[in-house]
């Protein structure tokens, strides 16, 4: 008997020996089940996005009338400012990560073949540190405190309230530690939980890209968390002298939400995508290795923990930060690439969950692109010895595009599309989670709208960064150098129809799980493998018992149910 | 009568060593959380040299008697905490326990000493408030929660251990308690080196 059939049996009996699971509230609030702290993550998120994306929306019809906040009268600019802010920390760590986090809790036992994820009572923790920190974030950035205003005229004299805004930088470090849990968590299991036959070269790619992304964020996240504390402890003084004044809060933390650690949250839309796509296809993954290499790329060239403008105002003409902002193109291009070669190879049936697992990598893909657009000034400047004008105009034009809107383009696409290819994950998956199929042309249907919605809000932010509309539009002089701002206005209308598009997108998916999956009106034909699945979660009866599997399984292949003979009991 | 090995029932299997490798991975989330506090700390430390002006104000005096202490207390705390780990892969609990309890009233001597010598030095006092004061405060400050989380992780190793849960054939807790404890002496030692000695 081998060292990892003992481990793998040894965890099956504790499972076994482990007291039944409550059911009813009682259940869902002492819950230790990986597959119960899934579900809840996954139905917060997209509360949660729903959330995000109105204040996307009311954001984006206040960008229609650029000199003045005048349309919903929020007040004063700082009080956009908050509602702004708000909307960057809730789409990252109320929506995008918690979608991660549930579809992976969820999964990950499952795809590895293990009864349970590694530390189940940290998981929940995590789970309920992450659920208060967020709320209490949001109801204190309603109660005027938020990470900082832009225009303070005395410290507190506009739209601020002090113990508000202390309470919003300890709950939002409060979610980071909960993440952080959730994360070693979810790396212990893949790491120390896999079945015999099972080397990190056999991780099924969904399992790899959170592995990637968990690492990362290990490893970045806690810096963030050191800006946060700095901040605090500057802010609880006397007399904040620096970091704790409050329209210095938001520049020390915004680098999260820029390129290249914003990558860091898309990492796991190449996983989602890499298990749709070859199961839609009936088609194994060819060059499965350099999908891998793939998504490692992605995860190095997104740590992005260095690339703080606060403390390095010479950033943008760096080397590393220029390189890494171009370079992140090319794995997304190559997995994209790998992706294409199964689809084309293959059979490809339509379904909701391939249009947005498509979406979702095309989405990333634009994101890319921009990025490696929006810093390619400073590299084309190292050619500017050839002493031309119009090479000139050129650098310099694109000089011009840092600072734009275009980096709000970047992070839109990028977040997004980890969105939409969680909302894949929740179709494709949904028959393993909720036993119900979700309905077919819904999903398509709520693709259409995101897929839409994106290219509008992210497009019109791409036309406007051209056209120079700033970054900073929360400030009291925003239209200060725009070209045109009669186009740009007109512009920011269409944007306001892309974010109008996703809000309608979002709602969909919600109305749909809401009806097909919690009160039961979802196909339930065939639900244990409805897609002929390749990886070991199809393995199991839907929704999978406690202990996941009957009997340890035994794998030899990165697609154990695809291949023949693949998987012995 | 004659006992054969044979006759003895069979080992327990061998546990994955889960707790080791979620240890590492926090402790490499709290090296990266030191290790961005101290960027930022060098990074104003020398915009302020170079600006001519003195990182610490002249009038507060850094004593470096208490700091000397607790590197002292935190290295003989790796010796006692190597002695749990020797200790348990023998099954000898009772003095892994003993060895547990020394660290955690050091990791107290070390919390007591820090917070004595924090009040006592007033990075303060006249100046009013310093870039400096702020990071020094959010270093030891953060390295206190940190002592603090590790004096929580002993007490349960050692509940664990009186329970019976390790023993010869199941080191990992302790050997992960221990592991996150030298941790925390590695990045105290940068701080007596790069904050108190250096200044």
């Amino acid at each position: 008997m081998t060292e990892n059939q003992t481990e793998t049996q040894l965890n099956t009996e504790e499972t076994a020996s482990r007291p039944l699971e409550l059911g009813g509230l009682a259940g869902a609030f002492g819950t230790t089940d990986h597959k119960n702290i899934g579900k809840l993550y996954i139905f917060f998120g997209l509360a949660g996005g729903l959330l995000s994306l109105v204040l996307h929306f009311l954001l984006r019809l206040e960008r229609i009338n650029i000199d003045g906040t005048t349309i919903l009268d929020f007040g004063s600019s700082n009080q956009y400012f908050q509602t702004w802010s708000l909307s960057r920390t809730s789409l990252l760590f109320f929506c995008v990560v918690p979608l991660i986090l549930g579809l992976a809790t969820y999964l990950i036992p499952l795809q590895i073949g293990a009864p349970s994820i590694a530390f189940p009572r940290a998981a929940a923790a995590a789970f309920w540190a992450w659920l208060v920190g967020i709320l209490i974030h949001v109801v204190t950035v309603f109660a005027d405190g938020g990470l900082g205003v832009p225009e303070p005229l005395t410290q507190f004299a506009q739209g601020m309230d002090p113990e508000a805004t202390e309470l919003s930088i300890l709950s939002i470090a409060m979610v980071i530690v909960a993440v952080l849990l959730a994360s070693i968590t979810l790396i212990a299991t893949i790491i120390t939980q896999r079945p015999q036959g099972m080397t990190l070269f056999e991780l099924p790619l969904f399992s790899w890209s959170i592995l990637v992304a968990t690492g990362i964020w290990v490893l970045t996240l806690p810096i963030w968390l050191g800006n946060l504390m700095i901040s605090w402890v500057d802010f609880k003084g006397a007399d904040a002298l620096r970091y704790g004044n409050v329209e210095n809060i938001w520049d020390q933390v915004s680098w999260l939400w820029s390129q290249p650690m914003i990558f860091a949250f898309a990492i796991p839309v190449l996983g989602i995508a890499g298990e749709i796509i070859p199961v839609s296809s009936n088609q194994s993954q060819r060059q499965y290795a350099v999908q891998q290499i793939g998504i490692g790329a992605l995860g190095v060239l997104s740590f992005g923990a260095f690339a703080q403008p606060f403390f390095n105002a010479e950033l943008g003409d760096q080397a590393v930060y220029v390189g890494m902002g171009i370079l992140v193109l090319l794995p997304v291009l190559a997995f994209f690439g790998g992706l294409a070669d199964t689809l084309v190879n293959g059979k490809p049936k339509v379904s909701a969950q391939l249009i947005l697992a498509l979406i979702s990598m095309l989405s990333l893909l634009v994101a890319a692109g921009i990025s490696a657009l929006h810093v390619s000034g400073p590299a084309i400047g190292v050619i500017q010895e050839i002493d031309s004008d119009w090479l000139g105009g050129i650098i310099n034009w694109l000089k011009d595009l840092q600072g734009t809107v275009i980096a709000t383009s970047v992070m839109e696409h990028a977040l997004i599309s980890s969105i939409i290819a969680s909302i894949a994950g929740v179709y494709y998956w949904s028959p393993k989670i909720f036993g119900n199929k979700l309905n077919n042309n819904v999903g398509i249907l709520a693709g259409l709208a995101l897929f839409g919605g994106l290219f509008l809000s992210g497009g019109s932010n791409v036309i406007n960064g051209f056209l120079d509309e700033r970054e900073s539009v929360y400030l009291s002089n925003p239209s200060e150098g725009i070209w045109n701002q009669s186009a740009v206005e007109f512009i920011n209308i269409i944007g306001l129809i892309g974010s109008v598009l996703l809000i309608s997108g979002v709602a969909l998916v919600i109305l749909d799980l809401t009806a097909s999956a919690i009160l039961g009106k979802g196909n339930t034909e065939n639900a244990n493998d409805p897609w002929n699945g390749h990886t070991l979660e199809w393995a199991t009866q839907s929704p999978p018992p406690s202990g996941n599997f009957d009997e340890p399984p035994v794998v030899n292949s990165e697609r154990p149910l695809f291949t023949s003979g693949g998987i012995e009991q | 009568m004659n006992l054969r090995t044979t006759d003895l029932p069979v080992a327990p299997p061998v546990r994955g060593r889960t707790p080791l490798v979620a240890t590492g991975f926090g402790i490499a989330a709290m090296l990266m959380y030191f290790a961005g506090i101290f960027g930022v700390y060098l990074k104003e430390r020398a915009l302020v040299r170079a600006e001519g002006t003195a990182w610490i104000p002249k009038k507060v005096t850094i004593e470096l008697t208490q700091p000397g202490m607790v590197i002292w207390t935190l290295l003989i705390s790796i010796v006692v905490m190597q002695w749990a780990v020797y200790s348990i892969k023998r099954d000898d609990r009772q003095h892994a326990l003993l060895a547990l309890g020394t660290t955690l009233a050091m990791g107290a001597m070390v919390l007591v000493q820090t917070a004595w010598h924090l009040s006592q030095t007033n990075l303060i006092a006249d100046e009013g408030p310093t870039t400096a004061a702020t990071l020094i405060y959010t270093i030891v400050g953060s390295y206190m929660v940190a002592i603090v989380i590790g004096m929580i992780i002993l007490l349960l190793t050692g509940f664990r251990t009186l329970a019976g849960q390790y023993g010869s054939q199941q080191t990992d807790g302790v050997v992960a308690a221990s592991l996150y404890w030298y941790s925390l002496v590695f990045i105290y030692f940068i701080i007596w080196i790069a904050v108190f000695i250096a200044k």
